[in-house]
């Protein structure tokens, strides 16, 4: 039974990946508003206003700690809202640099309001909406600080060169983190689902399944109603152990499938499946497309031989080619039956099936003959599909 | 010569059940084992020409039990009876030394001939089966160049495992090749013995490997 690699105990938390990266936004924050606050506090005497830097400064405290709190502890659904609004609040902040701070000043090269720590803004709209958000925030911040200092000089330059890098690393890491975690996620849900199978296999397999096929048996043997209680017991007995084994046969993360499994769901009372006991893996799509002539070939041996008609399906991977095969025990289709109901008109099941096959460029043959049975062979080249080595 | 018999499976319904339908068509059930260890431990005691085996034993495999009465007892033949889902284990069986495979689905009647045969030592080979056969064969043969020689069938061979695959009876094989279904019979065991041959050749060659590095 396909068993997941084991997963590592969690390098990243499966349900919340970003945990680390907002806990970082918030750190680089308060480093940031203490920085700014001793830059200000140096240059206050010389402000047009300190008043008004003095007001500002603790809306940038006040709104800090707003952050604070909604990136530890908020909702998730929440951050992406208020990322904006600190994108807002920062290009706001900043917008108060003509009002407070000097020409003068800016001249000798003093930052505008908020300076560093309006960056934060760009961090927490990159860990919220990826490489889009970090660049348009950057975008944003860089606009606001052109526009506040009316001027665009090396310095202003540099800064928005950062705020740019700083945009496109941090929603890189953002998207990084989400697809580690998506996958993660995945892996121990396969994981688990196996474990689950496994676990009702062993306790069907000791019970249920038992009874069922002893019935079976016991039916045929007793003949009359009770032959019929039995063979309806050994349909479910079949249909319960294909269910319990059909795990192998879900499309895995690469979007491939395995015929063999897919292909053993077919058997039932009537229809014996021979396959490899190791998968063939093959595109989802190209599975899908087999699976259903198979079915088709079979659909046409209960229709013209009989409901009870027993059919065989081989599947085998040779050199290169995937060739299944769809036999019957029934008369035959007499020669030119196929044509003459193509000629009709009549689709038939030969045209569809052909149709199929040969759109996944490969071939369907027919052997047929009066007391020879039917046997359709469906082959489709199997390119690079390299055996999977497995000892 | 009535064909004496050893049932080995976990559930004691099943294996009540089989023990007195093999009893009830004259052959005789010389003793039964609910898992590995014991069956190991019984079959030399008693020395059934027959194990007829479960593959899904509780906590222990079937397959190990195959390899330790075949190791003990090389006259005694293992059917194994088994659910129709284990592929994987079907086939360790077959490599470890079982010579026939029956789904647990089979009616008393077809139970009966599949031991009787394998007591005669003709391989009980179902479509599924040959299928699980070709299968490796093929396997075995994409293997990298370089490895220790592996079985290759003859075409002869392949063409034979390939009809039974299909659904043929000996007899319709022999009709479509022109040969006897007793040269059917001996092609199909042919497959079987040289996978087992190479089964025990590549456990030697480990024992061996592991030896010298511990040395």
């Amino acid at each position: 039974m396909f068993r997941p690699a084991p997963v590592p105990a969690t390098l990243i938390d499966v349900e919340r990946p970003l945990e680390p990266l907002w806990r970082g936004v918030v750190v680089y924050r308060v480093l940031t508003l203490v920085t700014v606050i001793g830059v200000s506090a140096f240059h206050m005497s010389d402000y047009a206003s300190p008043l008004g830097a003095g007001l500002v400064l603790a809306v940038m405290t006040v709104w800090t700690a707003v952050l604070a709190r909604g990136w530890l502890v908020g909702a998730d659904e929440r951050r992406g809202p208020l990322a904006l609004a600190d994108l807002a609040v920062s290009a706001g902040i900043m917008l108060t640099t003509p009002l407070i701070v000097t020409d003068a000043q800016l001249d000798a090269s003093a930052p505008g309001m908020g300076s560093i720590w309006t960056s934060g803004a760009v961090l927490a709209c990159a860990v919220a909406y990826r490489i889009p958000g970090g660049v348009v925030a950057a975008a944003v911040i860089s606009a606001a600080l052109v526009l506040a200092k009316s001027r665009a000089t090396l310095t202003e330059l540099n800064d928005i060169q950062i705020l740019v890098l700083a945009g496109l690393t941090v929603g890189y890491a953002s998207s990084v983190l989400r697809r580690a975690a998506e996958r993660v996620r995945r892996a121990v849900a396969e994981e688990a689902a196996a474990a689950e199978r496994e676990r009702l296999a062993r306790a069907v397999h000791d019970g249920v399944l038992q009874v069922l096929a002893h019935v079976g048996r016991r039916g045929a043997e007793l003949g009359g109603a009770a032959a019929e209680l039995g063979t309806l017991a050994g349909e479910q007995e079949v249909a319960l152990r294909t269910l319990l084994t059909s795990g192998n046969a879900q499309v895995d993360a690469e979007g491939r499938r395995d015929l063999a499994a897919t292909l053993r769901a077919l058997a039932s009372g009537r229809v014996t499946v021979s396959a490899p006991a190791h998968p063939i893996d093959l595109p989802a799509a190209t599975v899908g497309e087999l699976d259903a002539v198979v079915r088709a070939a079979l659909a046409n041996v209960e229709r013209h031989v009989g409901a009870d008609a027993p059919a065989w399906v081989l599947v085998e991977e040779l050199d290169g080619a995937i060739e299944i095969s769809v036999r019957d025990d029934g008369p035959g289709i007499p020669a030119g039956r196929l044509a003459e109901a193509e000629e009709q008109g009549r689709l038939g099941v030969a045209r569809s099936m052909r149709g199929r096959v040969e759109e996944l460029g490969g071939t369907l043959g027919l052997d047929t003959g009066p007391g020879r049975g039917t046997e359709w062979t469906i082959r489709i080249p199997a390119r690079a599909e390299k055996c999977r080595e497995s000892v | 010569m009535t064909v004496t018999v050893m049932v080995v499976d976990d559930h004691p319904i099943w294996r009540e059940g089989v023990a007195r339908d093999l009893g009830e068509r004259g052959l005789e059930v010389v003793a039964t084992a609910p898992d590995a260890g014991a069956a190991v431990r019984i079959a030399p005691a008693v020395r059934p020409q027959v194990v007829l085996m479960d593959l899904n034993l509780g906590e222990t495999s079937g397959v190990d039990a195959i390899a330790g009465i075949v190791e003990t007892l090389p006259d005694t033949k293992v059917l194994v009876l088994s659910a129709s889902g284990e592929h994987a284990d079907v086939l360790e069986a077959l490599k470890a030394g079982a010579t026939g495979y029956l789904v647990k689905s089979a009616s008393a009647e077809e139970l009966v001939d599949a031991v009787c045969r394998t007591a005669e030592g003709v391989p009980v080979f179902t479509p599924g089966l040959a299928g699980l056969v070709l299968g490796e064969y093929r396997r075995l043969a994409q293997r990298p160049a370089g490895e220790p020689a592996v079985p290759a069938l003859t075409d002869r061979e392949t063409e034979v495992l390939r009809l039974v695959a299909k659904g043929l009876t000996a007899k319709q094989i022999g009709e479509r090749l022109v040969v006897s279904h007793r040269t059917v019979e001996s092609h199909v065991q042919n497959t079987l013995r040289k996978l087992q041959l190479h089964n025990r050749s590549q456990l030697v060659r480990y024992a061996l490997e592991q030896g010298l590095a511990d040395d």
